[in-house]
């Protein structure tokens, strides 16, 4: 890392501790200046052994193991799951059941996506955004909290069904949190669209045009703030999204005011179906009887998460555990995307470039294969392998 | 092209309170739903283990003295416990609930997290095995 | 003309030395609570700043390698001793000040200049390529701010006829709302050029905390730190009460001076909530396209006026 070369280029770390990351990343910008010309990232800094750590436990205990991959989008990661495990099980849940499930993932995406606001908001040195919007994400957090019971992590989801119901009480209570919410995104959609000095911050930075997010494979509000049309939502319809569709948010600017557009505009619509299905809620039973043990089959399940398309491809042999659970989170997807742009741009820019995809570290390391350097036979370890490597490499 | 765009919203901010919650001084209640500590009523279980078996984060441990006279006491690690509430929806006699009120939970030594759930006398006697093993007396659930 | 009071007084206890410390670091505390208040939360507690400068004079001060250690020890201290003595010629407090010679109007902010100087030569000291970031971006924001900010304080001087801050303060006693009617793009550019000299936001880019981790302070701890936080504290308090002086009708008495300072710093901390960081370059094009060119007009402004004898 303290490479001084001859022709006067520097390399600049960020991470795995830097200000401007909120989790272990490893980038190295090559810069001349103050203008980056080349970039590598790093990752596999939080790494927690989840995928293996599922095959040891029933599928009833990686519900919870699995929501807590991450904790913005842990209810996206819990519902995938549990429909995965349905399709494995060839268990249909009730309509009220999803719908509830819909009105929670809508409620996480208002909550990602206002996180997502404030921090883009400090990194670009804009500390007044940052407070206010987080004050303001506090209304979603308690209509969380009133819901399901917990403000993150809210293990609304059981295998079959959810918990927790939508009484008439906790409808008004949605109601006007979303009136004021609406309130407030209007608010700061004038405030990014218009603000001269954060413009300047956002404005023609990070530009990744149509063909290179098509190529890259961006997925989420990255490659729709592009132009690319990739919504899960509207692809395969999941939950309840047949009956209570959402519009696409598309917009052409590519760069990362782009980004703020499309997901200040998705709050909006994400409002609109919420308000929707409380007012339409089907009748039904919460939960269905789902049988401890899952004969062999295979499925995958493809959610869209904040971030983008959440892909799970679940496994099981007949016992209560399962065989294989394969997460491919979206901010996998999104890192190259953010190694392409950053050439050309000032160093100054490379905090926001790296916020305007939503980077979620928790979410990007999987890995179960250990390779060996030789050249050998690779194979496949056990838990208690995994845990004594752990515990010797830190020792 | 405006600068200063958030101007009416900071300048209002100079004459209302801090949004800030003042707590400890100041304590919201809970929701009703909230999950916090978990409750264990002896009187209706079956030592069926299931919420033993679901725990994810193994927290929970049942001690069977006398199945069909209810003599059954809950070991129950408050520590492990990821409050998920799994254990509640699994019950389907109705032993579990988690108090909404009582969050409370941080300690800076092991023995406040460990509860023993149950009738006095079989507490009793389950510390007392416990003690002659020479394991800590924990904190009463 | 001269504050009656012993100079080892002056020196140590009032006007500098212990009151321009323990005042400075009260000005950070009532900044940091005003922005606090604009952004609808509850700031630090009164004695923030002083427990901060405690906690890091108590922390070791690791020199990294390839230093100069002599250098590395010596600039903090050449930084606050230059605050501390530009608080000799200053106005402070209502009182006349302690130490007065024609033409200190420029020592003074030359002495306040010094300790960007100081910044920038520690963060070149270092081989941590955030330091020699942060301390190209100081010195770059040096150069496009320095000379606007010297053209406004110049106003009150060109038209009090003098270069001694005295003579400026006792002018503007006489003449203030005179001053403000006609030079009130001095007195914008002056109080925009204070918050870059300081690098409040939205001119931080030399310290972006995202970007640089603390640019040219990056790799100093204990001592050092303590010592540049305190040297940027004085430097808030002498700014202020030098464009108070000039430009707000200068200052007779200590109550005058408390209300005088707390509005404009008031006025600096809704400027400092509203803004967005500007990157550096977006710094040095609206400094010498506008900053200069507005500075540029004033002064021929008030150099027509005074031919035409209106002042």
């Amino acid at each position: 890392m303290a490479n001084q070369t001859k022709t006067e280029k520097f390399i600049i770390p960020i991470g795995p501790q830097h200000p401007a990351l909120k989790e272990p990343g490893h980038f190295e910008f090559t810069v001349d200046g103050e203008i980056v010309t080349g970039a590598t990232a790093r990752l596999g800094y939080v790494h927690r052994g989840i995928e293996k750590g599922c095959e040891e436990r029933n599928y009833i205990q990686d519900l919870y193991l699995l929501e807590r991959i991450c904790g913005i989008c842990s209810h996206v990661h819990a519902t995938a799951y549990a429909l995965g495990v349905e399709k494995l099980a060839n268990v249909t849940v009730t309509p009220r059941a999803q719908a509830i499930r819909q009105v929670v993932a809508e409620l996480e995406r208002i909550h990602s996506h206002m996180l997502w606001l404030g921090v883009a908001a400090h990194e670009a040195g804009f500390e007044t955004l940052f407070m206010y919007s987080w004050r303001d994400r506090e209304t979603v957090m308690d209509l969380l909290e009133g819901l399901t019971g917990n403000r993150v992590h809210y293990s609304a989801n059981v295998l079959g069904g959810v918990k927790c119901d939508i009484t008439p009480e906790q409808r008004d209570a949605i109601l006007r949190g979303l009136d004021y919410l609406d309130e407030r995104m209007q608010y700061y959609m004038n405030v990014v669209t218009s603000d001269e000095t954060f413009l300047g911050r956002t404005r023609g930075v990070g530009v990744l045009t149509y063909e290179q997010a098509e190529t890259l494979g961006s997925v989420g509000p990255t490659a729709r703030a592009s132009g690319v049309t990739r919504d899960i939502r509207l692809e395969s319809p999941y939950l309840v999204y047949s009956e209570f569709p959402v519009k696409v948010i598309l917009d052409d600017g590519c760069d990362l005011l782009a980004r703020f557009v499309v997901r200040i505009k998705e709050l909006f619509e994400s409002s609109r179906v919420i308000r929707l299905i409380v007012d339409n809620l089907p009748a039904g039973e919460l939960t269905v009887r789902m049988p401890r043990r899952i004969p062999e089959n295979e499925a995958v399940s493809r959610v869209e998460a904040p971030r983008g398309e959440l892909f799970y491809y679940l496994k099981s042999n007949g016992t209560d555990m399962p065989e294989r659970i394969k997460v491919r989170t979206p901010s996998i997807c999104n890192w190259s995307s953010v190694v392409v742009t950053a050439i050309g741009h000032k160093l100054a820019d490379i905090p926001m470039i790296l916020a305007g995809i939503d980077p979620c570290f928790s979410c990007s390391d999987r890995s179960v294969q250990i390779c060996s350097a030789s050249g050998g036979v690779s194979k496949i370890w056990t838990w208690e392998q995994l845990r004594q490597y752990g515990i010797e490499y830190y020792r | 092209m405006k600068i200063g765009s958030m101007f009416g919203n900071v300048i209002q901010s100079l004459f209302k309170k801090p949004v800030t919650e003042m707590y400890p001084f100041v304590k919201k209640s809970s929701p009703e739903r909230y999950r916090g500590q978990l409750f264990f009523d002896p009187s209706r279980c079956t030592a069926c283990q299931l919420c033993v078996k679901d725990c994810p984060a193994e927290a929970l441990e049942l001690i069977v003295i006398d199945r069909a006279a209810k003599k059954i006491v809950m070991h129950y690690q408050a520590d492990r416990c990821t409050f998920c509430g799994q254990c509640v929806v699994d019950c389907k006699f109705d032993c579990l609930n988690m108090d909404s009120q009582r969050w409370e939970l941080a300690a800076t030594r092991k023995e406040p997290f460990t509860f023993f759930y149950g009738n006095e006398a079989d507490v009793q006697s389950i510390l007392a095995s416990a003690a002659q093993g020479g394991a800590q007396p924990p904190a009463q659930g | 003309m001269n504050l009656s009071i012993s100079p080892l007084l002056a020196l140590l206890i009032f006007p500098g030395g212990l009151f321009i410390l323990f005042v400075g670091l009260a000005y950070e505390w009532v900044d940091r609570k005003l922005i606090a208040q604009l952004q609808n939360r509850i700031g630090p507690r009164w004695f923030q700043p002083l427990a901060d400068i405690v906690k890091i004079l108590a922390k070791e001060e690791i020199t990294p390698d390839g230093v100069s250690p002599a250098l590395f020890n010596a600039l903090p201290v050449a930084a606050l001793a230059a605050v501390l003595t530009a608080a000799l010629y200053v106005p402070m407090a209502g009182m006349q000040p302690s130490f007065s010679f024609r033409g200190d109007l420029i020592v003074t902010l030359y002495l306040l200049s010094m300790i960007t100087i100081c910044i920038g030569l520690a963060g070149v000291n270092t081989i941590d390529r955030f330091s020699v970031l942060g301390a190209t971006r100081t010195l770059t924001q040096l150069f496009s701010y320095e000379a606007p900010f010297l053209l406004a304080l110049l106003g009150p001087a060109i038209v009090a006829g003098s270069w001694q801050i005295s003579d400026i303060s006792a002018y503007a006693r006489g003449h203030w709302g005179l001053i403000l009617l006609t030079q009130p793009i001095s007195f914008i550019v002056a109080l925009i050029g204070l918050m870059g000299k300081l690098e409040l936001p939205p001119f931080d880019a030399p310290e972006a905390e995202t970007e640089i981790v603390s640019g040219a302070m990056t790799e100093y701890s204990g001592r050092g730190l303590a010592l540049f936080h305190v040297a940027r504290d004085a430097e808030l308090l002498i700014g202020l009460t030098l464009i108070a002086t000039f430009f707000l009708g200068g200052i007779a008495n200590p109550i005058e001076f408390l209300l005088k300072t707390l509005g404009l710093l008031l006025v600096m901390a809704i400027l400092q909530a509203l803004f967005a960081r500007l990157r550096i370059d977006q710094t040095v094009g609206m400094w010498w396209r506008f900053g200069s060119i507005l500075a540029l007009v004033q002064i021929l402004v008030l150099v027509i006026l005074k031919s035409i004898g209106v002042l």
